[in-house]
């Protein structure tokens, strides 16, 4: 590289992940293979760029979906890693795709048992042993008191107060005390290891962490089965809107609805503290894989939740910072609007263009293109309904119109408005005939 | 903590009270005998009446032993971080051939040899471990460890800066950290799969395995102080905390003296602001419902603040206001700031009058007596300051002449404690009861 990566703009810091993103460091299984996957790469990077690609590209909508059209269940995958390998390699291999997502989120159930996580449901462990997805158990794991104690320090407060709250065989976290840059020997922390809760929480975390091995290698054998295959993946990295961190893990909706009027200037506070640390995870993440896109669930922010003005206030200022320092890495910010954005619309386009891909759930997508979409990249939004429960014919009728109002000009990835957790695979077969069908420039 | 009244509907002075109880009547002790408790209380009441600005029965007197009872006993420093029983018997032995003082504690300042070879902080030396095997003292070994770029991070994610960044950087033993991930990442769960990571299992194993030791230097630690206590002997410092300046906690352990004298001027506001930010949390952290200990004094050693280091104007700038507020949010808690000005403080003696009469007590190292006397009296007690080369190089005679002086100079009216300009770690036993002798001989308030 001839320039340092700081003195980089956000544009070459880009161009020069999505030249890593062209080029994985992995040994394709066919020259075919490389040609196929670098004409996919190109595809999504056109669109994002808001460039015609050759047809429009897919995302299909899976994540748990491989373990039920494996013929098992999302149990026995969390369970069973030779399992959750064979229902994702089964599943690259049964269809055409655009890209492929590696089973990074299917969590390992019995590290989760082990550190005893009280923050989701799983099948067998809460919920239904059939079913097909997981439960997030919100929850006020933050009292409303504690909002300074995480505006001062933050990672001593997740360490001292959340962890021992969320999982409980590190409840004895509670118990170490704050970390201080000791100076010369540090016997006060040492001191801390000869309690035997303290040691134990440390050893269950070792042996959890062991399983995720096993765990790990497994996915990793998956994701460089895809990539061999000629499957890019779509998702670098993760990150989250400031007030879900706060809404979602800490506060819970009652309680971050009461705080934006009872409390609001400590709202603001802590999602200013916690938005550099959105942008590192995100950064973090997205550093370890070869593609550049980072993934955003986002909650609290639909319609329905709140109203347009907290939105404004509330919601975006720091949502937009965390998108923006994502963005100045040379990183493409995928949020992902559960709920309905259609309010939003006014709002969120105030980015640089070609810098951002939103990813719509309930939408009226002529709507999107109109208002979004002469600057930003959408995806959407066939409804999960249609997916699950419709015939592929119907799916495809979808397909076809949403094509026809978002695709040109460029800027469109077709894809659902959700997952698709189970249904007739054939639905999802259905979808990428639609793109090649009705979606080639 | 609080009898009757609530702690928090406390005066300071009130809260003070309760700590000097605890102090004079320590529920821990049990004292070998009717003349030792006795004496104890003595001993406690003239410190409590010098730091309260009263006369006591006469000037009390700290005697600047430090580790010289291991060469006392032909022992060393070195020999004693690893052989803890044989440290207790030498300062038993000592405390015995001595008798009367007015305080005395156990060699807690020696630190324990094997879990200093595991640890290998870049902080300090020791003797044997960078050190000559003889050496009398630990060396503390500055540097620039956070960089000057780095107050934000530092500021913003504290306990994370020091996790990753930090201790990676001054202590081998953590230096698999630098792995870790954010802690932020906590929030999903991740963050599990890093402790897979070999070498953070290495690091978290080998604390585990120090801590048996760990435990055995605690132990030993506690059961010579108990004994010396159970002797009558009390100690002056038992606040249980060590708080320092923040100016000092940005210059020693983080930023070292080039670099914050670099900050002084290139980045005023953000060393500023840091040091706004350490105060706050040293308050919530440390003192704060602060628990009676021991007794309410906590020793502070200070070091950037003296003549030399900086200007009149720098220290009413940067030192003073943050290291005034910690001392006030002390006194507040009924605790007794006893800050160590090592170097010379004659520049400073006018800048520091701002605090509540009786609230500090400043020790001196090589500061002017007689001018402390002159613009602190009446609003701080003041303990000094023999020259260490007297204690070490000079005949009894020049001891008992060197505390003449100072007695004359300080004592009046009572908020004087006779000490040592600093520890000594070789010397003379005859010079320190010198010291003692001369306090009786011309320290004794007349009734």
């Amino acid at each position: 590289m001839e320039k340092q990566w700081v003195d980089m703009s956000w544009e070459e810091k880009r161009e020069e992940r999505f030249r890593r993103w062209l080029s994985p460091d992995v040994r394709f299984a066919s020259t075919e293979a490389e040609k196929a996957y670098k004409a996919r790469v190109n595809r999504f990077i056109k669109v994002i760029k808001l460039e015609e690609p050759d047809r429009v590209p897919v995302k299909l909508p899976v994540q748990y979906y491989p373990a039920i059209h494996a013929g098992g269940n999302l149990k026995k995958v969390m369970y069973d890693y030779d399992e959750l390998k064979r229902a994702w390699l089964k599943f690259l291999h049964d269809f055409d795709m655009d890209s492929f997502i590696p089973p990074s989120l299917v969590f390992p159930g019995k590290v989760l048992e082990m550190i005893d996580y009280k923050i989701q449901k799983w099948p067998g462990h809460g919920l239904a042993d059939n079913a097909p997805s997981h439960q997030f158990i919100e929850g006020e794991y933050m009292p409303a008191e504690e909002y300074d104690f995480l505006i001062k320090d933050p990672a001593d407060y997740l360490q001292r107060y959340f962890l021992p709250r969320s999982s409980g065989a590190l409840e004895a976290f509670r118990k170490m005390s704050p970390l201080t840059p000791f100076v010369a020997i540090p016997v006060g922390y040492i001191a801390q290891f000869a309690d035997p809760q303290i040691r134990k929480a440390y050893e269950t975390l070792f042996a959890a962490a062991q399983e995720t091995v096993k765990w790990a290698a497994a996915v990793g054998e998956v994701g460089q089965a895809a990539l061999s295959a000629g499957f890019p993946n779509v998702w670098g990295g993760m990150s989250q809107a400031p007030f879900d961190m706060v809404g979602d893990f800490l506060r819970g909706t009652r309680g971050i609805m009461m705080d934006m009027f009872r409390r609001p200037d400590k709202l603001h506070e802590a999602m200013t503290r916690l938005t550099p640390i959105a942008i590192s995870e995100g950064v973090a993440s997205a550093n370890a894989s070869s593609c550049p896109i980072v993934f955003i669930p986002l909650h609290k922010g639909t319609g329905g939740f709140m109203s347009g003005k907290q939105f404004e206030e509330f919601y975006w200022p720091t949502f937009k910072k965390v998108m923006m320092g994502l963005i100045n890495e040379g990183l493409v910010p995928l949020p992902f609007a559960e709920g309905d954005y259609e309010p939003r619309l006014e709002v969120i386009k105030d980015m640089p263009r070609g810098a951002v891909v939103w990813w719509f759930e309930k939408m009226d997508m002529a709507r999107a293109k109109k208002i979004l979409g002469v600057h930003t990249c959408i995806a959407g939004n066939v409804p999960v309904s249609v997916m699950c429960t419709s015939r592929p014919e119907e799916v495809k009728e979808r397909c076809r119109k949403l094509i026809e109002v978002c695709a040109p000009g460029g800027g469109y990835i077709l894809t659902a408005g959700a997952y698709m957790d189970k249904g007739n695979p054939d639905n999802l077969r259905a979808m990428m005939a639609a793109a090649k069908e009705y979606g080639t420039y | 903590m609080p009898k009757t009244k609530e702690w928090a509907e406390m005066t300071w002075q009130e809260k003070r009270q309760e700590r000097f109880n605890r102090w004079l009547n320590p529920p821990d002790v049990k004292f070998v005998s009717k003349e030792a408790e006795k004496l104890y209380k003595q001993r406690v009441t003239r410190f409590i009446k010098a730091i309260k600005l009263e006369e006591p029965d006469r000037v009390p007197v700290m005697l600047p032993t430090g580790n010289s009872p291991a060469h006392w006993g032909g022992s060393s420093f070195r020999e004693l971080m690893y052989d803890y029983k044989k440290g207790h018997e030498i300062w038993k032995k000592f405390m015995a051939a001595f008798g009367d003082m007015d305080i005395f504690n156990g060699p807690g300042f020696i630190p324990c040899g094997r879990i200093a070879e595991v640890v290998r902080s870049k902080l300090q030396k020791l003797p044997g471990l960078g050190l000559p095997d003889d050496a009398t003292m630990n060396q503390f070994v500055e540097g620039e460890y956070m960089m000057a770029d780095e107050y934000d991070k530092y500021m913003l994610d504290p306990t994370d800066y020091n996790l990753r960044v930090m201790m990676p950087r001054t202590t081998p033993l953590f230096e698999s950290f630098r792995k870790l991930p954010p802690f932020s990442a906590i929030m999903g769960n991740f963050w599990v799969s890093a402790l897979a990571d070999p070498d953070i299992r290495q690091t978290f194993e080998t604390l585990m395995s120090l801590t048996e030791e760990q435990k055995k230097w605690t132990a030993a630690s506690l059961e010579i102080n108990q004994y010396i206590r159970e002797h009558g002997y009390p100690s002056l410092w038992g606040g249980g905390i060590m708080a320092g300046a923040p100016f000092d906690h940005f210059a020693d352990a983080l930023r070292g003296t080039r670099g914050i004298a670099s900050d002084m001027f290139r980045q005023p506001k953000k060393l500023l602001e840091a040091m706004e930010r350490y105060l706050q949390w040293t308050i919530e952290t440390n003192i704060k419902n602060l628990p009676l200990t021991a007794s309410p004094i906590c020793m502070m050693p200070l070091h950037k603040g003296d003549d030399t280091f900086m200007s009149d104007k720098q220290f009413a700038e940067f030192y003073w206001p943050t290291l005034r507020r910690l001392f006030l949010a002390m006194i507040n808690e009924g605790l007794v700031p006893m800050p160590f000005a090592e170097g010379r403080y004659n520049n400073r003696l006018k800048q520091i009058t701002d605090t509540p009469p009786s609230g500090v007590v400043w020790y001196f190292d090589q500061t002017d007596m007689k001018e402390a006397k002159r613009i602190l009296g009446g609003i701080c007690c003041i303990a000094g300051n023999v020259p260490s080369s007297v204690m070490i190089t000079g005949t009894v005679q020049q001891v008992k002449d060197s505390c003449r002086r100072l007695i004359e100079d300080c004592a009046p009216g009572g908020g004087f404690i006779l000490a040592g300009g600093a520890s000594v770690d070789s010397g003379k036993i005859e010079n320190f009861k010198a010291m003692m002798d001369a306090a009786k001989e011309y320290g004794v308030y007349k009734k």
